[in-house]
């Protein structure tokens, strides 16, 4: 499928990351089809563990993790250009959950000891845990209130995890008398009880409830827990984002294809002028989200404050949230019938861009944000 | 002779600031329409006097030969600082275009005249037929002698009562594809068989014209190029300057005005009303994002093509739904024409309103443009 993207006419990539863009269109080339994806979704885990073992074999898993905890330590502008691959093929593993926001929130935390040991067994794909933070629908807020750690005990109830199913443990964000603290426990825990959502995208949200859980160990501390987090979040949704352009990008390829393709009225639709149009827009949509994920992880990979992070990623979420899923919208439209159909993969793409651009803040979310902290 | 472009950009940056401080005139910051020569002829022949009327020219023509980094800061400068557009037309159109496609009588004779302000010129393309589908024109360039007998009609000429040349495209051929019969001619305007009529917009300002051809005597010397060679010519000239209809300035100056407005009117307490202008701010912040990304492109001396529209359009439909929620806020003042006091400043929300219409009109309407993108990038059939 033709590339459609302004990458190839007018931006300019690094030796290093042509081979890491490289590597990863020959990582999703091995499912085209999108085989994969339809065999493990709306079964547990949600994901292909095949996929992830190839990642961890191929060192991707430390790619956001410093050298001292034997990760590679590149770049937000490096592997962004992994992350839209990963949203092209909708590649069924949960990248951004577990060595974006898993693994940025260990590097975050103040237990060196744990750090040191655990993390290299996240980046070898040994142990998977999954950041359970979010206690209220539609919040973006890090603070911890409703699951309290008293007395070494967790209580309490936890939404939205994603691929819980296929985590070995979970790190949780807690009140404590002093503010937020993180605390790693064991899937088999006694006192959690995990219940599951299917998403439309095949995968499994978590419901995790705290009866009188040991509390376990002490990752973060309240010093450091919130800041933490908070700032590994606006690092996932970064990395949620260039997933979403991958996502749009490739819906758009394919429709674009699809336009050239299908004949009525003896022609091929896409020589027809409110098609055209309409397919314009969303290209143009798709070209302004790829301006900003350029500005943005160039600034997380500058020495930016906390508050400008906060609010590129939030810039960012917010368009490229809203920009995936008018283009996949727009897509099955253009697609006619077929593209309301379960056997036709543009749908596919739909309800990846559903998923992904409500994970960790819708774009209302993200623009009330902004609102607060530009205007 | 200073190397411009050997300067630190800051220091390039603070020497056009200093200057312009010293020598715009106050009263013509942020002009809320296009000025004519009587507003702004002074100003012209001060950037004129400072050899800083061709910025975009080599040195040896008379300019000052900025690379593309250098001309970016100087539009941003005289932008931020609320510089009008003098009539420009001799240096950003015809003047690079004889640079590169005049002979050597031409140059010498035009691009000095130019420079000194003698030859004002405005630009002769679109018929009442020839608008969009601007290959179809018909004014006609008929060959007699050393002459052409010119017949015919121009229109949206802007600022034809201030210039006195004209860079026309006229039919010499009727045969033939469409595209390849026209041909690029030089005309003054004080020839005999010239009516210029100005023509009122909706903003009651007469910023364009038309002209009428009626048997005018025009020698074949001032042909541009070869005759029938017209049409690629004047496509050929679409820059550098494209850039430049992407910049999200004008936008921005708008939005602050939608800022002064809603203050002044208590609209930030309001949860919609903050929602729809992030929506606009954020608009214009992705649209810099975008636009920073090409600039990058000029920064590294590549080319910038057809997806160059793609600013155009998110730019100018942005600024009109800027203006139309400048509308929502004004109110009953929505049909009111002066300027209303909002802050430290005044803002007219209808002539804001009405300033944004043109924007999606001109320089190839964005239909025209979305045609543009679907053939060029998509390459959607057709």
């Amino acid at each position: 499928m033709e590339d459609i993207s302004l990458q190839s006419r007018i931006d300019v990539l690094s030796e290093e990351q042509v081979m890491i863009q490289d590597s990863a269109v020959a990582f999703i080339a091995q499912d085209e089809e999108l085989k994969k994806v339809r065999e493990n979704r709306f079964k547990q885990p949600g994901y292909d563990a095949q996929t992830w073992a190839e990642m961890a074999e191929a060192g991707w898993l430390g790619f956001l993790v410093p050298e001292d905890y034997e990760g590679i330590g590149l770049a937000f502008s490096d592997i962004s250009l992994v992350l839209i691959q990963l949203g092209k093929g909708l590649v069924p593993a949960p990248f951004s959950t577990t060595a974006v926001l898993a693994a940025r929130t260990l590097v975050k935390s103040d237990n060196e000891a744990f750090k040191k040991a655990r993390l290299p067994a996240l980046i070898s794909g040994e142990w998977k845990p999954a950041i359970a933070w979010q206690e209220t629908r539609a919040s973006l807020d890090v603070k911890a209130e409703k699951v309290t750690c008293a007395d070494g005990k967790l209580n309490g109830q936890k939404l939205f995890v994603p691929d819980a199913g296929g985590a070995d443990a979970f790190i949780i964000s807690a009140a404590e008398a002093k503010g937020t603290a993180l605390y790693a426990i064991e899937k088999d825990a006694s006192g959690l009880s995990i219940e599951y959502a299917q998403r439309v995208d095949g995968g499994f949200y978590g419901t995790l409830t705290f009866n009188n859980v040991d509390a376990g160990e002490q990752v973060a501390s309240t010093a450091v827990a919130e800041h933490a987090l908070g700032g590994a979040l606006d690092e996932a949704r970064v990395a949620a984002s260039a997933e979403l352009l991958g996502v749009m990008t490739r819906a758009l390829e394919i429709t674009v294809d699809y336009l050239t393709q299908r004949v009525q009225f003896d022609k091929p639709i896409g020589s027809f002028q409110a098609l055209q149009h309409n397919a314009v827009d969303l290209f143009v949509l798709s070209e302004i989200s790829r301006s900003v994920l350029l500005q943005t992880t160039a600034l997380f990979d500058s020495e930016a404050s906390d508050q400008e992070r906060a609010i590129a990623a939030s810039q960012l979420k917010a368009r490229c949230g809203d920009a995936a899923l008018k283009i996949t919208k727009d897509a099955i439209q253009l697609h006619g019938g077929i593209g309301y159909t379960d056997e036709c993969n543009i749908g596919l793409y739909l309800k990846k861009a559903m998923y992904l651009s409500s994970l960790w803040g819708n774009a209302s979310a993200h623009r009330s944000r902004y609102a607060d902290l530009v205007l | 002779m200073t190397d411009y472009n050997a300067m630190a950009d800051d220091d390039f940056r603070k020497m056009l600031n200093d200057w312009l401080v010293e020598n715009y005139p106050s009263e013509l910051r942020f002009p809320a329409e296009r000025m004519h020569w009587d507003q702004c002829g002074d100003w012209y022949m001060t950037l004129a006097k400072k050899g800083w009327l061709a910025p975009g020219w080599p040195v040896e023509h008379g300019g000052m030969g900025l690379d593309a980094n250098k001309l970016l800061i100087l539009m941003e400068e005289f932008e931020s600082y609320g510089v009008g557009r003098t009539p420009d037309q001799g240096m950003t159109m015809i003047g690079p275009l004889l640079i590169q496609y005049g002979t050597d009588e031409q140059r010498a004779h035009y691009l000095p005249k130019i420079l000194n302000g003698e030859n004002i010129w405005c630009q002769g393309y679109s018929e009442p037929g020839a608008g969009s589908d601007l290959a179809s024109l018909r004014t006609a360039a008929v060959r007699d002698g050393d002459d052409y007998i010119v017949n015919g009609h121009k229109i949206w000429t802007t600022l034809a009562m201030d210039a006195n040349m004209i860079f026309t495209l006229v039919r010499t051929n009727k045969e033939g594809k469409k595209q390849q019969g026209i041909t690029f001619l030089l005309i003054p305007l004080d020839s005999p068989g010239i009516t210029v009529r100005g023509i009122d917009n909706l903003g009651m300002h007469d910023e364009f014209a038309e002209v009428f051809f009626d048997d005018v005597r025009v020698p074949v010397a001032n042909v541009v190029g070869k005759e029938n060679d017209g049409w690629t010519i004047a496509k050929a000239l679409l820059g550098h300057e494209r850039i430049f209809i992407g910049s999200p300035k004008m936008a921005s100056l708008a939005m602050n005005r939608l800022k002064a407005l809603a203050e002044s009117a208590n609209m930030f307490n309001d949860p919609l009303f903050v929602e729809r202008y992030t929506v606009l701010k954020l608009e214009i912040e992705d649209l810099a994002a975008a636009y920073r990304r090409f600039v990058e492109v000029l920064k590294r001396g590549g080319k910038i093509g057809a997806e160059v529209s793609m600013l155009k359009i998110w730019n100018t439909e942005t600024q009109q739904r800027i203006t139309d929620l400048m509308l929502d806020v004004a109110g009953e003042n929505c049909g009111v024409s002066d300027a209303i006091p909002a802050g430290d400043t005044a803002v007219s929300a209808p002539g804001e309103f009405i300033g944004a219409r043109p924007t999606t009109i001109y320089g190839g309407s964005n239909q025209i443009q979305r045609n543009i993108l679907a053939k060029a990038v998509l390459k959607l059939p057709s």
